[in-house]
């Protein structure tokens, strides 16, 4: 269970504060206006922010007294998620280890990106780059998972396949997930609950 | 903290020698007033007309359409700014001097040596370095307030008044006080162009003081007001803003107002001038060397110091750019956790800017004399010393790199939980092309130094420069030509190494 009690993150002229759980492979969505630090929540739990109050708990562990690489945390940033003079197979070997070339094959396929692992992110359009982002965030074995606008550069057909990939995988993966998304139809066909920021 | 002891050990050896005091009787010499005057003299003119003779060069490459020719004019001007001075001043005196091929056209009151000679090396080495770096303001200038312009239907003047020099305007200022410190500093042009007491400035006095003189005392004292002003000139600079010269141009510019025809005759005009101007003493050096090429003695003795400047080179590069690497590890960490400490971490990396290449030479000079055979350790000092005032120049291109890479990626490393390999793997990937970048802008300056040579050197290792020089000032000018030409042949292909990898990742 991820536990997120009167959490609170200064980010002057603004204050977000936070309050609410999570249960194990659940799938929640974060939604809220603009502005409403709904990617704030997200960063701060990578432990990118620190917050000024308040505790963070994924089942008995102490996620605010962890270092970023030590939280059992894989997070799909909005921009920079792809080493951009890495192809982007090695981005995703990088990330996933030499022996996950299979699960690589079967989710790029699965995601229609099979044919651009040789390229360099650089000839990818935005839906493919978000869609390797997706399969390297997804792929990797920390238990919670962060997504932060993970469809938005995706066409509505190419949308469906990913919502319902990502659904698949968080399901047999057992993951546990937070998606911040300004898409209702994906909060349909992907989440468990929506969690209202206000 | 190896390059904060070597300058500690440096300021050690320029407060005291052997417990002698400073003769400070000399700063009431004459002399020393006629050498401030010189040097501040020729370092004002020096840098006025760079920067005046830049900006009609930079006009014309802003408004000359974009071809190939206006990209190899960019890579001239890294070349000149960075070629070694022995090579200009060879081609120089192949162009102007005593049996120059331009001189009968000059009159007969026509000199090369002092200051005309001074000025002429110094607007060369330092007008395609302002050009370059006023146009890159210039070409940054949005296609929006071009397309108001011609809305206004603004005057040529106008035009100049209201956009051109406001775009270009604190660049203009920077890169001469920038220029003025550098000529200010100038060592190899007035030694070899100066002519005589008459037209020397500080280095040259300290060079003479120290090892012609071998007057310790006096060298400290020229070393102290040369390190004052010229440190001081730096950091009013420095403080003031930086100049971006090596950039990239803008390519994406999607609208530029078409010259009409008058404006279009004085470009290409311009531009056809500059392009002569910077061509002249490099292909002047060609006729002179006839009867040389076929001398194989002269190539026999052409070899060592070939050896010696490349592998000085070699080694001062690896140091340097492996030690900038290393100093600018922890301006990273602070970078990143925001601390304070990356403002003077990075003016800790950068401090050897402040003190010109001969003051720390002498400081070290003085230090080491005492306490070791200085003729023996001569190849090792010239390589230290090298690698240590070359450290800021590698920081230029690394810096602003690596910086970029961290705001970037460090995010996705720390998700991804990269370990030491995976980190390097990537970081290297990243980096090659910048190291690539920074070895050969560090070897070309290595290649040309003679500054740090001259106070360590010796005739047991004697490098290409200081060949050149020992033929140029023997008037031996087709020896001295061939010597240039190849250091002039290296020096390109190391230019152009440094151009392809900015363009390819820029």
């Amino acid at each position: 269970m991820l536990r997120v009690s009167e959490l609170k993150i200064q980010r002057p002229p603004q204050n977000f504060h936070y309050d609410f759980q999570i249960n194990s492979g659940e799938i929640a969505a974060i939604q809220g206006v603009s502005g409403v630090g709904k990617s704030t929540l997200l960063e701060c739990l990578a432990g990118f922010i620190q917050p000024v109050a308040g505790e963070i708990y994924w089942n008995d562990l102490d996620l605010l007294s962890l270092e970023p690489r030590q939280r059992p945390v894989s997070m799909l940033f909005q921009e920079h998620n792809l080493f951009e003079h890495l192809s982007v197979y090695d981005n995703l070997r990088l990330a996933l280890g030499k022996n996950a070339d299979r699960d690589i094959q079967i989710a790029a396929k699965a995601l229609n990106v099979q044919e651009h692992l040789a390229k360099l992110p650089v000839a990818l359009s935005g839906g493919q780059r978000q869609r390797i982002a997706l399969i390297r965030t997804l792929l990797r074995p920390e238990p919670l998972i962060l997504l932060d606008e993970p469809f938005s550069e995706l066409d509505d057909s190419t949308r469906f396949t990913a919502t319902a990939w990502t659904r698949e995988q968080a399901r047999s993966r057992h993951k546990t997930m937070l998606v911040v998304t300004h898409q209702a139809e994906d909060v349909t066909r992907l989440t468990d609950r929506v969690i209202n920021i206000i | 903290m190896l390059m904060a002891s070597a300058t500690l050990l440096a300021f050690y050896g320029l407060l005291s020698f052997s417990g002698d005091s400073f003769q400070w009787d000399v700063l009431k010499d004459p002399y020393l007033l006629s050498i401030l005057r010189f040097t501040l003299l020729q370092s004002c003119l020096s840098a006025l007309l760079s920067v005046l003779l830049a900006w009609p060069v930079a006009l014309a490459l802003l408004h000359l359409p974009d071809s190939r020719q206006k990209l190899w004019f960019l890579s001239l001007c890294v070349l000149c700014f960075v070629l070694p001075t022995l090579v200009l001043i060879t081609g120089i005196v192949a162009l102007l001097g005593q049996s120059g091929v331009l001189t009968p056209l000059m009159g007969e009151q026509w000199n090369i040596y002092g200051l005309s000679g001074i000025l002429l090396a110094h607007v060369y080495l330092n007008m395609p370095f302002a050009a370059r770096s006023i146009y890159l303001r210039l070409a940054a200038i949005p296609a929006g307030n071009w397309r108001l312009l011609q809305q206004l239907k603004l005057s040529r003047w106008q035009q100049f008044r209201y956009l051109e020099w406001p775009a270009a305007r604190s660049a203009t200022w920077i890169t001469l006080g920038f220029v003025m410190v550098l000529c200010f500093n100038s060592f190899a042009v007035v030694l070899a162009l100066g002519g005589g007491p008459k037209s020397t400035t500080f280095e040259v006095a300290i060079y003479q003081a120290l090892k012609y003189d071998f007057n310790i005392p006096e060298a400290l004292v020229l070393s102290w007001i040369q390190l004052i002003v010229a440190g001081g000139l730096y950091l009013v600079v420095s403080a003031c803003g930086q100049v971006s010269w090596l950039g990239q141009e803008i390519k994406s510019r999607l609208y530029l107002p078409k010259p009409d025809r008058k404006n279009s005759i004085f470009y290409r005009a311009t531009y056809g001038l500059a392009w002569l101007f910077l061509l002249a003493p490099l292909l002047a050096l060609i006729p002179k060397t006839q009867g040389v090429w076929s001398n194989g003695a002269y190539w026999l003795k052409l070899i060592p110091p070939l050896a010696t400047s490349l592998l000085l080179a070699l080694m001062s590069t690896l140091l340097s750019v492996t030690m900038a690497y290393a100093v600018l590890q922890p301006y990273r960490r602070a970078l990143r956790t925001r601390s304070n400490a990356a403002i003077w971490l990075d003016g800790l990396a950068s401090h050897t800017l402040v003190v010109p290449a001969m003051v720390l030479s002498v400081g070290l000079f003085v230090f080491c004399l005492p306490r070791i055979d200085i003729d023996y350790w001569g190849f090792t000092l010239v390589f230290l010393v090298n690698a240590l005032v070359s450290v800021p120049y590698a920081l230029t291109q690394l810096k602003p790199a690596l910086a970029s890479y961290d705001q970037q990626y460090w995010p996705i490393i720390q998700t991804l939980k990269l370990g030491f390999r995976q980190r390097a793997y990537a970081e290297w990937k990243f980096i090659r092309p910048v190291l690539l970048t920074a070895a050969s802008f560090v070897s070309v300056l290595v290649m040309g130094d003679v500054a740090i040579y001259s106070i360590f050197g010796n005739q047991d290792f004697v490098t290409l420069p200081w060949l050149i020089y020992g033929y140029a000032s023997t008037y031996r000018i087709a020896e001295a030509a061939v010597a240039s030409l190849l250091l002039l042949g290296i020096s390109i292909i190391l230019v152009l190494t440094l151009e392809r990898q900015r363009a390819r990742y820029a």
